[in-house]
């Protein structure tokens, strides 16, 4: 509990920092804030606490502050990445700063309801900050019109949701999540009040994690949004409107599983297909990464859908394993910084920065699922997991990583490329920061996965 | 565990060698692994397994079980050895000084030796998918311009049949406790689900042999690949699949032998003739190798699968054989158009006048490839064409052909190159490296020829063993 406070301070008083304009104290004030929260929050591991002794609205249990470490990592990664450009506006730095910090307060919150008060509260939070980092390249239209698009269909997907909360206090008459799981596993036979609930919720999360046929906001706004923000976006959010997705869906309403599990089952098939075949013909980097980052969707609903008493850390392994490389891809993609996000910028990456090059084909063969990489036991831990209930699907979920594999083996042959274009000349600079992101992407990446299949 | 990190070092270490000492680095990199390799030879005890890792169960049933036995053993000898004579081939050329290049070469024999030493089927499969990446690099930066859509679906077609083999492991993971070898043996199967398993571990190897008809990546894929990358893949790669069917398709599921046993043996002989006939009508030389290295595995996948102690003991025979042989041809394939700068064999002709110490190689590295009495490979292919002929007479008698067709396509290559009108232009005759590994591969050759035994005794108690483990699960 301590940490959510520490954090939402440390942004708040990043945002007074910025008066003194030196950027330098603002990302001091930022890291200081999110490193001393991720330490509270090992020092919860062993003592679950409550919000308050009467309102127990967030609990910190071990899962809880797996998923919110992972989640603070990926801030604090996005930050240092970023921290070049905000640095340039200099009267805006605080700002961007204390935005994703408010963002991430509210995918904490999310990460650690028991209530759906706080999930909603922590929902908002989350996503008024993105609505507002998705619009800030202000004079560039894209940006402004995956601002306003991501709101509205944001809007509208709460809209649903609250709607869905709505019936399901009509059929449970409570908010609580022990109540209401309580209430679902106890009946024999349910109120269609409470199916209706379930399924608006359903669609609300899909719409929130990008799954088909919700996507159609997800390449437009990844597209449009400044780089880091979309890196942010595909690591933090995501984790966040996953871990909510699977804590409701996972945890509590498994007494209904039998009647949403085919909902799910269908549109898991969907999204991967629609993801990596779209993803088939891009040009365009952010829009490549959207549509890959649809297919990844696709294969972590596998994790929701099946009943694997480890599905809540195979879940969150498998986003750990992917915002890796999504933020390295990112930083790379903000270092190379093409005005139009071409493909094409990555051409001959390799041999202008072997170590760019080399971060840039961990990452997509990360993506691909290429053993060693944690890409690989991201998925063969959700795979597997999912196997033994339903083979058939996890059949069709190969078949998508074989498709899969087209792309992404298209840009690394992009990256590895010998010829050079003449227009990519410039020499590329790559802040300390930067590096320093980059090498801790490269060492998740490459040890991510043997480091894991060690701990508990 | 020393004969995996040598080469994982030297191939680290190579990334900062300067580049005008990388030969001289490279060739003693390939000797120290060969000699270290030659160490545990000598301390060996062919009924024996070795362990080299501390085996531990972690929390999703990797164990990293790694060790050998003599099948292990022979394939880890043969790595080092083809690795040495690929370094050793490539010597006096350009790419011998490159350090990507040498780091990649050690790093693909370091992942090698990772698939013949795993006892562990997650470990077997990340080295399997790991060489596919050094492999790809060496072809892509280095072979001929344009080999792009070659290279990509030489990549798509061996991803997707390893991601089939990837669900057959997870599928028998669901009923085992570990992926340890053991384990994953004693697994039931029902007949029902030991078909499917069979069949994604076949569609893998059925890839990368590869066998008819999954073999149209392989042609481009080795005209367009530099000559060390063409001989990777010939020579090891290609042995990675074979020795794959032995360890671990069929005692995995061996209980769709019977259902199985009858389609492999047929496709492998299609191929067989197939690509033989294919070979009699190229042109260019290299891909007329390529088809005859089609023609010539389909018989030893055909003889993997029928289970018995000479059918088995031959595939290792005929490994070892092929390997050397692809090594040779296709460095005397290179020497051709390094010299000439053609590989064309309309344009050829009358090398032996010219050249007579490369003719007289090349003469008698056609003569092991057609398996002559005499050479390692007589022994290989008359094994395995017993084993064939005792399954189905029949399938014998038209795989049988491939001595005639085999004589055919390789003499005719040799008789356009060598013989006739010089038509070309002056030929350097080798230079002391190429005698040197024509030299090695030659008395290799003649060696195991004359005294098969050697090899026989090597492999014969592991494969034994092995045997005898799948016939007592099939027997419960």
């Amino acid at each position: 509990m301590e940490a959510l406070i520490v954090i939402f301070l440390s942004g708040l008083i990043s945002l007074f920092v910025a008066f003194a304009k030196k950027p330098l104290y603002v990302l001091i004030t930022a890291c200081t804030g999110l490193i001393t929260g991720a330490i509270l929050l090992i020092n919860q591991w062993n003592t679950p606490s409550t919000l308050f002794a009467s309102y127990k609205g967030l609990e910190f249990n071990h899962t809880s502050i797996a998923y919110s470490l992972v989640a603070i990592l990926f801030t604090f990664l996005a930050i240092l990445a970023g921290y070049k450009s905000f640095k340039d506006e200099l009267e805006h730095t605080g700002d961007y700063v204390a935005l994703y910090i408010f963002s991430l307060t509210g995918a904490i919150c999310m990460l650690t309801f028991t209530d759906m008060f706080m999930f909603f509260l922590g929902l908002e939070i989350l996503s008024i900050p993105i609505y507002v980092l998705a619009g800030t390249r202000k004079k560039d239209v894209r940006s402004s019109e995956a601002s306003l698009k991501y709101f509205l269909m944001g809007a509208f997907a709460t809209g649903i949701l609250l709607f869905g909360i709505a019936w399901i206090y009509g059929a449970t008459k409570s908010f609580d999540l022990n109540t209401i799981a309580m209430v679902i596993d106890g009946e024999a036979k349910h109120s269609s009040l409470l199916f209706i609930g379930v399924l608006l919720m359903l669609s609300a999360f899909l719409f929130k994690v990008g799954a088909a046929p919700f996507h159609f906001w997800g390449p437009d706004v990844y597209d449009g949004s400044p780089s880091i923000v979309t890196g942010f976006m595909a690591s933090v959010v995501k984790l966040a409107a996953f871990g909510a997705f699977m804590k409701l869906f996972g945890t509590y309403f498994t007494g209904l599983h039998d009647f949403w599990a085919p909902a799910l089952m269908v549109m898991a098939i969907v999204t991967m297909f629609v993801g990596n075949l779209s993803a088939l013909s891009q040009v365009k980097f952010k829009r490549l990464l959207a549509y890959s980052s649809i297919s990844h969707v696709g294969y972590a609903l596998l994790t929701i859908l099946s009943t694997d008493p480890m599905n809540e850390m195979n879940l969150l392994f498998y986003l750990f394993s992917y915002g890796f490389s999504v933020i390295a891809l990112i930083t790379i993609s903000t270092i190379l910084n093409d005005e139009e996000d071409r493909l094409e910028a990555f051409k001959g990456l390799a041999k202008r920065s072997p170590f760019l090059g080399f971060v840039a084909v961990l990452s997509l063969l990360s993506l691909a699922g290429v053993p060693p990489l944690v890409g690989f036991f991201g998925k063969y831990l959700v795979f597997s997991s999912a196997f033994i209930q339903y083979p058939t699907l996890v059949i069709i979920a190969i078949v998508n990583s074989g498709i899969g594999i087209y792309y992404y083996l298209k840009t690394v042959m992009t990256v590895v490329s010998k010829e050079e274009t003449t227009e990519n000349t410039a020499i590329l600079s790559v802040s300390g920061l930067q590096w320093f992101v980059l090498v801790v992407c490269a060492l998740g990446l490459l040890f991510g996965g043997i480091a894991t299949s060690h701990l508990g | 565990m020393e004969i995996l990190l040598i080469p994982f070092i030297i191939a680290l270490v190579a990334l900062v060698v300067p580049s005008n000492f990388m030969r001289q680095f490279s060739l003693l990199g390939g000797i120290i692994s060969l000699a270290a390799t030659s160490i545990r030879v000598a301390s060996f005890n062919s009924s024996e397994f070795y362990a080299i890792t501390q085996e531990c169960l972690t929390n999703f049933g990797l164990t990293f079980k790694m060790g050998y036995d003599g099948m292990s053993l022979f394939m880890i000898v043969l790595t080092n050895l083809i690795t040495l004579l690929i370094i050793l081939s490539n010597y006096n050329r350009e790419l011998s000084s490159n350090r990507t290049f040498t780091s990649l070469l050690f790093f693909m024999q370091f992942a090698l030796l990772g698939v013949f030493t795993s006892f562990d089927g997650m470990m077997f499969y990340i080295f399997w998918e790991l060489t596919l990446i050094p492999v790809f690099l060496i072809a892509f930066w280095f072979g001929t311009a344009g080999n792009k859509p070659a290279l990509m679906k030489f990549f798509i077609y061996t991803f997707v049949g390893s991601l089939a083999m990837l669900i057959s492991l997870i599928s028998i993971k669901a009923y085992a406790t570990s992926f340890a070898h053991d384990d994953l043996m004693a697994v039931q199967l029902t007949a029902k689900s030991a078909f499917w398993i069979f069949g994604g571990f076949f569609l893998a190897f059925a890839i990368k042999i590869p066998l008819f008809p999954f073999h149209t990546w392989q042609p481009n894929t080795y005209t367009t690949s530099p000559m060390a990358g063409t001989m990777l893949l010939s020579a090891l790669m290609l042995k990675m699949a074979l020795y794959g069917m032995i360890r671990w398709m069929i005692p995995l599921a061996p209980e769709a032998l019977a259902e199985m046993t009858y389609p492999v043996v047929v496709l492998g002989i299609i191929g067989v003739v197939y690509a033989g006939v294919l070979a009699i009508k190229q042109n260019d030389i290299k891909r007329l190798f390529a088809f005859a290295s089609i023609s010539h595995v389909g018989l030893i996948a055909a003889g993997a699968v029928l289970i018995g102690q000479d059918n088995w003991t031959a595939v290792f025979i005929q490994m070892g054989n092929h390997s050397l042989v692809a090594v040779g041809l296709f460095l005397a394939a290179d020497i051709i158009e390094q010299r000439l700068g053609t590989r064309s064999l309309s344009d050829l002709g009358g090398i032996s006048k010219v050249a007579p110490r490369f003719a007289f190689m090349f003469g008698a590295l056609v003569l092991a490839s057609v398996s002559v009495p005499l050479s390692s490979g007589f022994i290989g292919e008359f094994l395995l064409l017993k084993g064939v002929f005792s399954y189905n007479m029949v399938i014998g008698v038209i795989a049988g052909t491939t001595l005639v067709v085999g004589a055919v396509y390789t003499l005719r290559a040799y008789q356009l190159s060598m013989n006739g009108p010089a038509k070309t232009a002056p030929f350097a005759d080798l230079t002391w490296n190429e005698w040197l590994a024509f030299l090695i591969i030659m008395l290799i050759i003649v060696s195991f020829g004359v005294c098969p035994q050697t090899i026989i005794n090597f492999v014969g108690p592991s494969v034994k063993n092995l045997i005898e483990s799948v016939t007592n699960t099939l027997a419960k």
